[in-house]
């Protein structure tokens, strides 16, 4: 590992790479989480039910083939080409969506009934209540578990080596490969993914106890996203 | 767009498929039972009376929680011919789910352990019980009963992982759904297919298990 130094700079331009994708990935992903969990809180069931098929669907399909198919099948099928940084960031959104809602959902469910008929028998419009008195509340039960989904967008980042884009495990992987083999590239790798991806959980430890209410803990544990 | 969606051009490569289905399955099946061996020696590692003992649990299970799949499944496949060691790239990619998930099978079963209350181990030690007869009797059924729903959960999360032992080529349902797609160029049709099989995978598996939950437990559970 001692000459291998010269790929320091390279490691942590990739490492800004695989931070960038993932981020965006997230910030998609709360974005289009937050509202499929409206649509699955809402009063029409028929909203209800489309919110519901999209959770189960992304959760009950590998992430991989999103990509293959966002990077080999749409620019077969609709004519124009994608690039690898696009299909991953859109495959990881869509997976990082369906995880988001279920948080997004826990969060708003757990604003207790009597605080909705307070807010809207004080006069209150659907917006407002939402606004002022559930989105405080849900907050704080929302942002522990999204730590737990962004590890995950992290972990699932590393995908997008396959179908070519340089992020962090494929520069590792190309690294590797102008070493003529060896471990040391990829133990390099699991140790900074390790780094980022603990130094992100102690954070989100950190959060937690913050947020608890009333020395009542909610586990970020509970897999939220699968293995990745 | 002149792309039409044609399932019949996929009828040919169905064959492969099956064979690609029992792949998937196969490598899921294997690798929860031998990442329930390692994750339960681990849950007990950390419940260890040496402080070296439970370190050495808890740093296993936040360093394969903490790194993808991905790259574990690289280190397993890439780096075992360096020490002399030639895996094929099913045992490499077995190896690699079955270590990965034992991190998360061990905090499983430690919640699991962590729910029985001390008494219960106290009790069945007072009443002359020997260790095997303690955990057989008394332990086992009352963790098996606090696992049981996130130990489903956890299938479901292997069979969704099992889909990146493409990488390290093995012809399972993901690299059926890419060489097919690539051969045929028929993307669309291979991708709904493959999502499909993995949806009927998950799906009879979630809706197995509620109902031997129902059945072994008399109380329905919903998933997670």
């Amino acid at each position: 590992m001692t000459g291998s130094l010269v790929f320091l700079p390279l490691f942590i331009k990739a490492t800004g790479t695989t931070i960038w994708l993932s981020w965006l990935a997230l910030l998609i992903g709360a974005v289009g989480g937050f509202l499929i969990a409206l649509l699955r809180t809402s009063r029409l069931w028929p909203l209800r039910v489309i919110a519901l098929l999209y959770t189960e669907a992304f959760r009950s399909v590998p992430i991989l083939i999103v990509l293959f198919f966002a990077y080999f099948g749409v620019p077969v099928m609709l004519g124009f080409d994608v690039s690898p940084f696009v299909a991953a960031t859109f495959a990881l959104a869509l997976h990082a969506s369906a995880n988001m809602s279920e948080v997004v959902r826990a969060g708003i469910e757990s604003v207790g009934r009597g605080q909705w008929e307070a807010a809207l028998a004080s006069g209150m419009r659907m917006r407002e209540v939402m606004r002022h008195i559930v989105a405080p509340q849900a907050l704080r039960v929302i942002l522990p578990p999204s730590v737990g989904v962004y590890i995950t967008v992290l972990k699932e980042s590393s995908l997008a080596s396959i179908i070519g884009y340089f992020e962090l495990t494929r520069t590792g992987l190309l690294v590797r490969e102008t070493q003529g083999g060896g471990f040391g590239p990829l133990l390099a790798l699991a140790a900074i993914y390790f780094l980022l991806s603990y130094g992100i959980s102690l954070c989100g430890a950190a959060l937690e106890r913050h947020y608890a209410i009333g020395g009542a803990t909610t586990s970020t544990d509970a897999v939220v996203g699968g293995m990745a | 767009m002149n792309y039409t969606f044609t399932l019949r051009t996929v009828f040919p490569y169905l064959g492969g498929l099956v064979a690609a289905a029992e792949m998937t399955l196969t490598l899921s099946v294997l690798a929860i039972l031998i990442s329930l061996v390692i994750g339960a020696a681990v849950a007990v590692m950390r419940r260890s009376r040496l402080r070296v003992v439970r370190f050495a649990g808890a740093a296993y299970v936040e360093v394969m929680r903490n790194t993808p799949l991905l790259v574990t499944l690289y280190i397993v496949y890439f780096a075992a011919p360096a020490i002399g060691i030639r895996l094929s790239s099913f045992t490499a990619a077995l190896l690699g789910l079955s270590l990965n998930a034992a991190g998360y099978m061990a905090e499983i079963i430690r919640a699991g352990l962590i729910a029985v209350p001390g008494g219960q181990f106290e009790a069945a030690t007072a009443q002359g019980m020997t260790m095997g007869q303690m955990f057989r009797h008394i332990i086992f059924p009352q963790v098996f009963r606090t696992i049981y729903a996130p130990l489903g959960n956890q299938f479901i999360a292997v069979i969704l992982a099992s889909s990146l032992a493409s990488a390290v080529a093995v012809e399972e349902v993901t690299s059926w759904m890419e060489t097919v797609g690539a051969n045929s160029f028929r993307f669309f049709e291979t991708f709904v297919v493959a999502a499909v099989v993995y949806v009927v995978l998950c799906q009879t598996i979630n809706l197995a298990r509620l109902q031997i939950g129902r059945m072994l437990f008399r109380q329905p559970e919903a998933r997670r």
